[in-house]
């Protein structure tokens, strides 16, 4: 006989295992089609715990006693156990009511997680988009500066350049200085050769000319 | 300013008499010169810049027939001047007469500059040879002148050009040189990564790896800042693209050069017949297996 308890008490450890599964994820749901569902098969499924309680109940009296008694305590413990299920149900479907018109008033719920992860994905996206625009901004600064070190290394190249190119030029500057004072006393040599000359030129048309005046003087005395 | 061009057809004129006739005291064909002077100055402001060179050009020759070289010389350049803006050849015998007439007065430096002159019109007319001719002797003028900086900017032209035509150990040796030089100087010292490179990709296309490896060492031991560089980067990538013979690799490696500082035509015809080889070595190996 104890064969069949057992079948009841599988049976129910079955029942009872469902019904606080469904009741948990029943609790979690919004009111609507779903939770109805499950709150009818809750229903039945406590319906059917009854029974079977009720039938275990009818075994264990008509058994041993020394069974009985265990039997007895196991049937107590599932009472209360379907109790419990039945009150998990009640606080599951009677809250609906007072849950819903809450909803209502504060428009929160489930649709807010599916907005709130729509928002976080957008943001989600806007800040990747700023990143890859600020690493774009880093690359172009680096290629400007490539460049500027470019141009930097070219204007020390013509640098480089002016600074020989004047160099030559301060040496250029010496020779011409040297160069003018030669030429200086050259030409200071070369004005004072002509007055010479001019002095020499003079002297000898001078003395030419009182050459010629001395012979006139003796041919027109004689 | 078609008076300009009658006055200076006026001066040519009394010019060319003054040459035929005989006057005295000699001084005749310093009038002349004169006078053409005058002459090829009109014709300048008149635009007529072919009439205006031949006048310089029988300007010098007066100065020829007067002693006076250094005249003659200038005149020359003159014409040659006037010549640029027609015809290039004639510009360039006219150089090419001032810069003998230069070297026999002793002006070596003036020979250079035009010698530099008359290799860049020789540039822009497309005559490879000739400016690499033009520009090697005038950086050996200007290297018996001390003027380095100009010397290294001729050598550089003649690399290009070298590298151009494929002579591409000659143009090695002068980067390497050139590059020595530059570490030396302090003002110099950050342009030489810039040589160090072009004469890698010479390197690169003659095509002997171990060559390759051997010459960045040698880079690395000159400079050794050059290591860091992304130049030093792209040519070991491109150096062992060639040895694992893949061209994904090599294109990888000049794109990303090129994203930073664009790559300017001589490199990038240089770099081009790299990959052209190394595509023909690939084919090759396929060919074989």
């Amino acid at each position: 006989m104890s064969e069949v308890f057992d079948g009841y008490e599988r049976r129910y450890c079955e029942l009872s295992a469902s019904v606080s599964r469904k009741s948990n994820s029943a609790s979690l749901l919004v009111d609507g089609e779903e939770k109805n569902k499950l709150i009818s098969e809750i229903k039945a499924a406590l319906e059917e715990a009854d029974n079977l309680i009720r039938k275990m109940d009818l075994e264990a009296r008509s058994l041993q006693p020394s069974v009985k008694a265990v039997l007895l305590a196991k049937l107590r413990e599932y009472k209360s156990d379907l109790n419990n299920l039945k009150k998990e149900l009640k606080r599951v479907s009677s809250p609906n009511a007072t849950q819903a018109s809450r909803e209502e008033l504060l428009e929160s719920g489930m649709a807010d997680t599916h907005l709130a992860s729509a928002n976080q994905r957008e943001r989600l996206a806007f800040s990747t988009e700023r990143l890859n625009e600020s690493s774009e901004k880093i690359m172009e600064s680096r290629r400007t500066m490539l460049e500027t070190e470019e141009l930097g290394v070219s204007i020390l190249q013509d640098l480089h350049q002016q600074r020989q190119t004047l160099l030559h030029a301060h040496e250029k500057l010496h020779g011409v200085d040297d160069a003018i004072d030669k030429s200086k006393r050259i030409l200071n040599i070369m004005s004072r050769r002509m007055t010479k000359n001019k002095w020499i030129l003079g002297s000898v048309i001078g003395a030419l000319i009182l050459a010629i005046i001395f012979i006139l003087y003796y041919k027109l005395s004689h | 300013m078609g008076d300009q061009l009658a006055r200076g057809e006026e001066f040519e004129m009394k010019a060319e008499k003054k040459l035929n006739s005989w006057s005295f005291l000699g001084s005749k064909y310093e009038d002349a010169a004169d006078l053409f002077d005058k002459a090829a100055n009109c014709f300048k402001l008149a635009k007529a810049w072919d009439r205006a060179g031949s006048t310089y050009i029988k300007l010098a020759g007066c100065h020829l027939k007067s002693e006076s070289k250094h005249e003659a010389a200038s005149s020359n350049v003159d014409a040659a001047n006037c010549y640029k803006k027609t015809s290039p050849k004639d510009a360039i015998s006219c150089l090419e007469r001032a810069v003998n007439l230069f070297m026999e007065i002793g002006r070596l430096n003036m020979a250079a500059r035009y010698y530099k002159e008359i290799a860049e019109l020789n540039e822009s007319d497309q005559n490879i040879e000739g400016a690499i001719d033009n520009f090697e002797r005038a950086a050996e003028l200007f290297e018996s002148e001390e003027v380095t900086t100009s010397a290294n900017q001729c050598k550089q032209k003649v690399a290009q050009f070298a590298a151009q035509l494929e002579q591409y150990q000659k143009a090695i040796e002068i980067y390497e040189a050139i590059a020595k030089h530059s570490l030396n100087n302090n003002l110099l010292k950050y342009g030489a990564k810039g040589h160090l490179l072009n004469a890698g990709i010479c390197q690169l296309c003659k095509g002997d790896v171990v060559a390759i490896t051997n010459a960045l060492d040698r880079y690395q031991d000159l400079d050794p800042t050059f290591a860091g560089t992304r130049e030093y980067r792209l040519l070991k990538d491109v150096a062992s693209a060639m040895d694992e013979e893949d061209v994904e690799k090599f294109t990888d490696a000049v794109k990303e050069f090129d994203s930073m500082t664009p790559l300017d035509s001589w490199k990038t015809t240089l770099l081009l017949r790299v990959k052209e080889k190394l595509k023909a070595k690939e084919l090759e190996e396929d060919d074989l297996t």
